[in-house]
């Protein structure tokens, strides 16, 4: 890493490194919520006009499915990398100031992500066999939970990164 | 050489994982196990490792902080005792017959982790002070 520090400074590299896992959490939630509401709203596309929330969710779940599951480890490496900095630099102040609920929210954000890791086996399994209807309802309900769990966790960075940003 | 030859060249790699019941039994018991021994290893506090960020260094299992080396960090390690038991219990479903693996119900993939949460706010009641 020294190499690295030659040419930027630390912060500067640090910052990448979030900032690089934040594009990602965008693209992943994107993507999973594309996905959520195409199956979500299914029965209602033939039914309605074809406004935003049809347009939002017409799109073909399958193909989204393998980049869902290297987004979501992708994001997950550089969150767990830059975890080490943040249980030092953020989370002892964040405890000084008494924000707890704050970071409680952290850490079920971290439990999340884990939990979500173990499943990316069967969504992408299920997604691979989209035709199958026998996978329909685990298919439908896994994707609602991990698109669930990814706007918690993006939600929960946004609001802890509020709390402890630049140049605090 | 006839056409049938031909067509019984086997599909590319992530097609034959994607139409293989075993690899369906592990992802599936995968999907299960991981919630429930994330939580076990979280409530009974069971990493496999314990990390020390201001030192770089690693423990095996848990291990507490070290006076004036800063904190300890136990995710790592729950997040590796909780893949690496969620793998074996995958691969020795996947070694059992279909006919034992088909009564598992697909729906616990999603239900598991979903019950899982409330047990994890539970653990986490530390930080909801009001």
């Amino acid at each position: 890493m020294d190499a690295v520090y030659d040419y930027i400074s630390v912060n500067t590299f640090w910052t990448i490194l979030f900032i690089v896992h934040a594009l990602l959490a965008v693209a992943l939630l994107g993507a999973l919520s594309h996905q959520a509401m195409s199956v979500l709203m299914r029965t209602r596309q033939a039914a309605g006009p074809a406004g935003f929330v049809t347009r939002f969710s017409s799109v073909h779940g399958a193909s989204y499915a393998a980049a869902v599951c290297v987004l979501w480890i992708a994001t997950f490496i550089f969150g767990a990398w830059i975890y080490t900095k943040y249980r030092i630099y953020v989370r002892i102040p964040i405890e000084q100031d008494g924000f707890w609920k704050t970071q409680g929210a952290f850490e079920l954000k971290e439990h999340l992500a884990t939990i979500g890791l173990g499943l990316l086996p069967i969504y992408w399994y299920f997604w691979k066999n989209a035709r199958n209807i026998d996978y329909d309802s685990a298919r439908k309900w896994l994707t609602v939970t991990l698109a669930a769990m990814c706007w918690y966790m993006f939600l929960t960075g946004h609001i802890v990164n509020n709390v402890r940003g630049f140049g605090s | 050489m006839s056409t049938t030859t031909q067509t019984a060249v086997p599909t590319q790699a992530s097609s034959s994982l994607a139409s293989s019941t075993a690899f369906r039994t592990f992802a599936t018991v995968f999907a299960i196990a991981t919630p429930i021994i994330y939580v076990t290893c979280e409530m009974a506090n069971i990493p496999l490792f314990t990390y020390h960020p201001g030192t770089g260094t690693l423990n095996f299992g848990w291990a507490p902080a070290v006076k004036d080396e800063g904190p300890a960090m136990h995710w790592y390690g729950w997040t590796a005792a909780t893949l690496l038991g969620a793998g074996v219990l995958g691969l020795i479903a996947a070694k059992l017959p279909g006919s034992a693996t088909r009564r598992i119900p697909l729906a616990l993939v999603w239900i598991a982790p979903l019950a899982a949460v409330p047990i994890l706010i539970y653990a986490l009641r530390f930080f909801w002070r009001w």
